[in-house]
């Protein structure tokens, strides 16, 4: 009954566009407006975890230099205005979360598949409009419980993003490992539960609620890369769960999964025995590798999308970066030794790790060369978008490199736990997803907000962030390639490490100017939004389904009936048309080569009123029934 | 419309105005400012001003650069673009352009790198298997650097060719199985061949037995390492987690007096806490009446802490706590009792073991350095041997290799007379993380078994077994049945 009556009131509020407030903005179930909360929600953590790694960047250069200002911000976790030591292994592992989960995760991730999904398959919202709230809210209650870990006593969790146990078993091993770390395992079981309702929604979306002519093999790359996104999210954020959970248990419940052997000052020898630490990496890990494809195959592609419409050319071997995309999503749920060739682990496995390891370039290598014959002969249009995506691409290039080094078990015995390894994530992973994240926003800011930003602050944005991003990161390679161990707190202590002082000092200065530049994005941004010049339905002249509904949004994204789709969506500059683009949806009997032309010419894969009943689709159904809300 | 975006642009420079002030004006001492405590002006330490002016006018530079961006953009760009109608910068040349200077001053910035640092990087190697290791690296250096300059050059290339230009198309290409399977191809083969080399080079080093290896124990702890010899029995002692005492047993080896006074003070202990237990109630009526004379205002965090203490006795996690320990101290006691009588555990073999705070070498010697770690994973790095091994709770793990360069010889090559081999923690273990390190002299067997002849035996070979007895011990109050129950199966996880 109250089903039927919410139904009822919601039908009404859809037809009169007058929904409440709290409707519309904060609970909404509507996936543009989940978009746009994820994105507002990612930016908001993205900063917060910029400015710590600016607080930890000011003690790596000035170990020895007292900043009275930070006692003022920060109070006893600088005392005297040095950054307390375990204050500062604080600030590294929560700056590492928040990039990790929280900024290129769920911000890029939940965002552009939220707005991409639906419009680019031509679907009037996803699967379940119900349960993508719920994703949004379990992420913003998780990025609270995260946040509310600094104002714990004995402060946020320490023991670095991987959370390793004993370490952070042990309430007594270090202060971090109390209260905070606690709050840090409810802030990620929180979140897995939103990755996971989010990716159930993406997967069934994209299989069942593609419009008419929209076949598999005509889905913008963008479409296939969150598809295999949602798929190893699905598969590996349980078996994090699993071993948070087991964490957890360990910490409270005085099992010993994870515990063997331990004599810990102030307490003395522990009763757990039998567990194993080493369990905890392999379970961490096999989230822990699947995790850096989740972060970097939504930024690849958005690149893929954003390079081939301002190339103005096909992206070049569409099936070659489909079969890419699947082939790394494969090989990346069996590398995840590679992060533990040194931890006792058996050395036969070890090799067995590096050759799956090593097979994964070979994907990667293909994805790169792509790209470089998309660029080559095209017609390129420099938007600040397609800066980014190039920057994506040569970050891509320089950290994917670093990963060759890193995957050889030989070398990695001296590179394991060195800054080598920091230069390598950052940017193959931090870059580069940052930067295909900024292209999105600025590709796809006319479609969320409807104006478009500004291009010239756009440039000095991209240069800036794109040369500091390399002055940081690049010289960390020398630092690692030298023996610096990371998670360093200070280098002074050490006579051999005083010559990198230098380097981190150059470093620091530059991870400012990233900063400052960043200043230039969030400007830019929230000015547009309110202040942007208005953009037209299709602003880069784009072939996707997305930019053939209203500027304006409105529920179920098309006024009228969802448009068909006739062809490909890369096939720009054809010979045979005077304009350089030629969208999805414009009628037209030639189907277009720009990839293997599709045989399902005839049979719609869905229709609005009579879902076909696949498995997914009965699931789904029975769910809405049980939920009362209906994708609309 | 005029009116307004004078208003906005008038805020905005307002806003950066300021900060432009505050970073000319406030010279970098502002922020940084010395120790309160220290009386005399400080001379900054180890902080030298060109560092300083770096700071002050990296963020000068920074603000005028941004406010020159936003004056640009919201005033004049804006106000003459609408006057001319015609752009005023054109952006697909300046792009085009910056992309090609990004190039060629990115390549400078590389070789610079290359050249200023270079002799910094992986310095000679100090060990056997060092060089393959190296060896290894180059081969993935010169392919990875080719592909780096090839991709990265291309790019920026293609992007600055190609740029936009009105009237052109764009060529319709987007396929070619032939190009496709040749970049294919050529990186399979390239990575079999890292593989393969990488395979060999990793099984050397890891799976090949050093029969003449001479081992080493390295234990690892918050904050710091111990390493122990086998002294001239050639046979490490047992050891066990139950058995540390810091003050007397630091690595928990099996010396049986040694074990019989921690377990004694071990069972005083459970008595004084089964008494505090019962005595609970008495003892928040002391606290009462000693909290009843103090006051909050003269003594500040002892007041509050008593309180808080008066509070968790009450709330009866006192209790808790106290039956935790007493039931962990109880389970260690039983594990001691367990083995007390076992001639495999206490054979005497730990007696003439070596403990110390350096680790010396032989050059040439192999060495397997076997790792326990008492508390949290650790990992012991030494670059200079290329070797790291992690050093985890509950499992022996072992890294072996042989050094073939003396410090003395390091120093003179390094041309540094303070070079010092060390071996560095490189798992994060908790705040003093960074400054767990152990040092390693590596040197002839001459100096070595002078040195290792003045290290001192755990167990003093004139008066064997007189540890000392803690002095609480004698009051105990424990039930000496409890104390001596042996029929517990020896249950616990040995060392070694
Ligand atoms: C403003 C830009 C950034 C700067 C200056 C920066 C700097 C650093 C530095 C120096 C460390 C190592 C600290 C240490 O080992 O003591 C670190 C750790 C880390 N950073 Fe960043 N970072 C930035 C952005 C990012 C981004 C975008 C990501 C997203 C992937 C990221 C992910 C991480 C992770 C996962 C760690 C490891 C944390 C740990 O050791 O547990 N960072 N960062
Ligand atoms: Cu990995
Ligand atoms: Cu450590």
């Amino acid at each position: 009954m109250s089903t039927a009556a919410a139904h009822g009131a919601h039908a009404d509020a859809h037809e009169h566009h007058h929904e409440s407030f709290i409707r519309k903005y904060i609970f909404s179930t509507d996936h543009k407006m989940i978009s746009r909360q994820f994105l507002i929600t990612g930016i908001v953590m993205g900063v917060i975890g910029m400015m710590m790694s600016i607080l930890f960047r000011l003690q790596l250069a000035w170990p020895d230099q007292k900043f009275a200002i930070l006692e003022f911000f920060l109070g006893r976790w600088a005392k005297g205005g040095v950054l307390d030591a375990n204050f500062y292994m604080a600030l590294v592992t929560i700056h590492g979360t928040i990039m990790v989960f929280y900024v290129l995760t769920a911000g890029l991730s939940g965002t552009f598949s939220n707005l991409l999904i639906p419009l680019q398959c031509g679907a009037r919202d996803m699967a379940s409009p119900f349960l993508n709230m719920l994703s949004y809210w379990f992420f913003f209650l998780s990025s609270v419980v995260l946040c509310w870990s600094f104002f714990v006593e004995t402060g946020p969790a320490s023991a670095g993003w991987t959370v390793y146990p004993p370490l952070s078993a042990l309430e007594k091993a270090m202060p971090g490992s109390g209260f905070g770390m606690t709050l840090w395992l409810v802030a990620i079981a929180l979140f897995i539960v939103s990755a996971l309702l989010g990716g159930v929604n993406y997967i069934s979306t994209v299989l069942n609620m593609r419009t008419k002519g929209m076949s598999m093999n005509r889905l913008p790359l963008t479409i296939w890369a969150f598809f295999f996104t949602a798929i190893l999210g699905l598969l590996s954020f349980p078996v994090l769960l699993g071993a948070a959970l087991f964490l957890i248990f360990d910490r409270s419940f005085g099992t010993s999964f994870y515990l063997s052997d331990i004599w810990l000052n102030g307490v003395g020898a522990l009763e757990n025995v039998g567990g194993s630490p080493i369990l905890y990496q392999h379970l961490f890990w096999f989230l822990g590798h699947p995790e850096v494809y989740i972060i970097l195959m939504p930024a690849l592609g958005i690149t893929s999308e954003v390079i081939a419409t301002n190339a103005r050319k096909p992206i070049f071997g569409y099936t070659a970066m489909v079969i890419s995309l699947m082939g790394i999503s494969v090989l990346s749920f069996i590398v995840w030794g590679h992060h533990m060739f040194i931890t006792g682990m058996n050395p036969f496995l070890g090799s067995v790790f590096m050759f799956l390891t090593l097979v994964i370039a070979v994907p990667s290598a293909v994805k790169v060369f792509n790209y470089l014959t998309t660029l080559w002969r095209g017609n390129i249009r420099f938007t600040p978008a397609m800066l980014f995506a190039i920057g994506l691409v040569s970050f891509f290039i320089s950290g994917g490199l670093t990963g060759i080094y890193l995957g050889n078990a030989a070398l990695d015995i001296n590179l394991h736990d060195s800054y080598f390894v920091v230069a390598h994530f950052h940017l193959v992973m931090g870059s580069a997803a940052i930067f295909g994240m900024f292209s999105g926003i600025y590709h796809w800011f006319p479609k969320m907000f409807g104006r478009l930003m500004n291009n010239t602050l756009g440039y000095f944005h991209f240069w800036l962030t794109f040369i500091a991003a390399y002055l940081v990161f690049f010289p960390m390679h020398f630092m690692g390639l030298a023996g610096v161990p990371r998670r360093y707190y200070a280098f002074s202590v050490l006579p051999e490490f005083n010559v990198w002082l230098e380097v981190n000092q150059l470093i620091t200065v530059a991870a400012i100017m990233a900063g400052f530049a960043q200043v230039l994005f969030l400007w830019n941004f929230f000015y547009s939004i309110y202040r942007g010049k208005k953009s037209g339905p299709n602003p880069w002249n784009s072939n996707t389904l997305e930019w053939s509904t209203p500027v304006e949004h409105i529920h179920g994204n098309w006024p009228g009936e969802i448009p068909t789709v006739y062809r490909g969506p890369y096939e720009y500059s054809r010979e045979d048309r005077e304009e350089d683009f030629y969208p999805q949806h414009i009628p037209g009997d030639d189907e277009g080569h720009g990839h293997g032309a599709p045989k399902t010419k005839t049979a719609p894969v869905h229709t609005e009123e009579a879902p076909a009943a696949t498995g997914g689709n009965v699931l789904f159904s029975a769910l809405k029934k049980v939920l009362g809300f209906s994708p609309r | 419309m005029k009116k307004m975006m004078f208003g906005w642009s008038g805020a905005k420079l307002l806003l950066w105005a300021s900060l432009l002030l505050t970073s000319t004006l406030a010279p970098l001492s502002v922020f940084a400012q010395a120790d309160p405590a220290s009386d005399v002006i400080p001379a900054p330490k180890e902080f030298s001003l060109s560092t300083a002016d770096l700071v002050y006018y990296a963020y000068w530079l920074l603000a005028l650069l941004v406010l020159l961006v936003i004056v640009y953009i919201f005033n004049i760009g804006a106000a003459s673009e609408k006057l001319t109608g015609r752009t005023v910068i054109n952006w697909t040349k300046v792009n085009a352009w910056l992309s090609i200077i990004f190039l060629v001053a990115g390549s400078a910035g590389v070789a610079y790198e290359l050249v200023y640092h270079g002799k910094l990087l992986l310095p000679e190697a100090a060990s056997a298997h060092g060089d393959s290791i190296d060896n290894m690296f180059n081969w993935t250096f010169g392919f990875t650097f080719a592909v780096f300059v090839i991709t990265e050059v291309l790019l920026f290339w293609f992007l600055f060719k190609y740029r936009h230009k009105e009237g052109r198309k764009a060529a319709y290409y987007f396929h070619n199985n032939q190009l496709e399977v040749i970049w294919t191809v050529i990186p399979a083969i390239v990575l079999t061949f890292l593989v393969l080399r990488g395979y060999s080079t990793w099984h050397k080093i890891t799976q090949t037995p050093e029969p003449k290896a001479k081992q080493i124990e390295v234990f690892g702890y918050q904050f710091g390492w111990k390493a122990r010899y086998a002294g001239d029995d050639n046979k490490f002692g047992e050891s066990n987690f139950n058995f540390i005492d810091p003050a007397t047993n630091e690595l928990g080896l099996a010396i049986k007096p040694t074990v019989v006074a921690l377990r004694d003070t071990l069972m005083a202990d459970t008595g004084r806490l089964g008494n505090d237990l019962r005595n609970l109630s008495s003892m928040l009526k002391t606290k009462a009446d000693q909290l009843a004379k103090m006051s909050l205002a003269a003594d500040g965090k002892a007041y509050t802490d008593l309180e808080r203490e008066m509070e968790d006795i009450r709330n009866g996690n006192k209790a808790s706590e106290l039956r935790k320990m007493i039931k962990r101290k109880g389970v260690q006691i039983q594990r001691i009792n367990a083995t007390l009588d076992s001639k495999d555990v206490f054979n005497e073999a730990a007696n003439d073991d070596k403990i110390t705070t350096e680790i010396h070498l032989v050059k040439g010697q192999p060495y397997t350095f076997r790792y326990r770690a008492r508390d949290v994973i650790h990992s012991a790095y030494m670059p200079y041997f290329r070797a790291q091994m992690n050093v985890v709770p509950g499992m022996m793990t072992s890294f072996t290799f042989t050094p073939t360069k003396t410090t003395k010889q390091m120093q003179d090559e390094l041309k540094n007379p303070e070079f010092n081999f060390y071996l560095f923690c490189a798992k994060i273990c908790g705040s003093a993380h960074y400054n767990m390190k152990i040092k390693i002299v590596v040197e002839s067997e001459a100096e070595y078994n002078a040195w290792i002849e003045k290290q001192k035996r755990v167990v003093d070979p004139v008066q064997p077994a007189t540890p000392v007895a803690p002095a609480e011990a004698k009051d105990t109050t424990a039930n000496p049945k409890t104390a001596t129950n042996r029929n517990i199966k020896p249950s616990l996880a040995m060392g070694f």
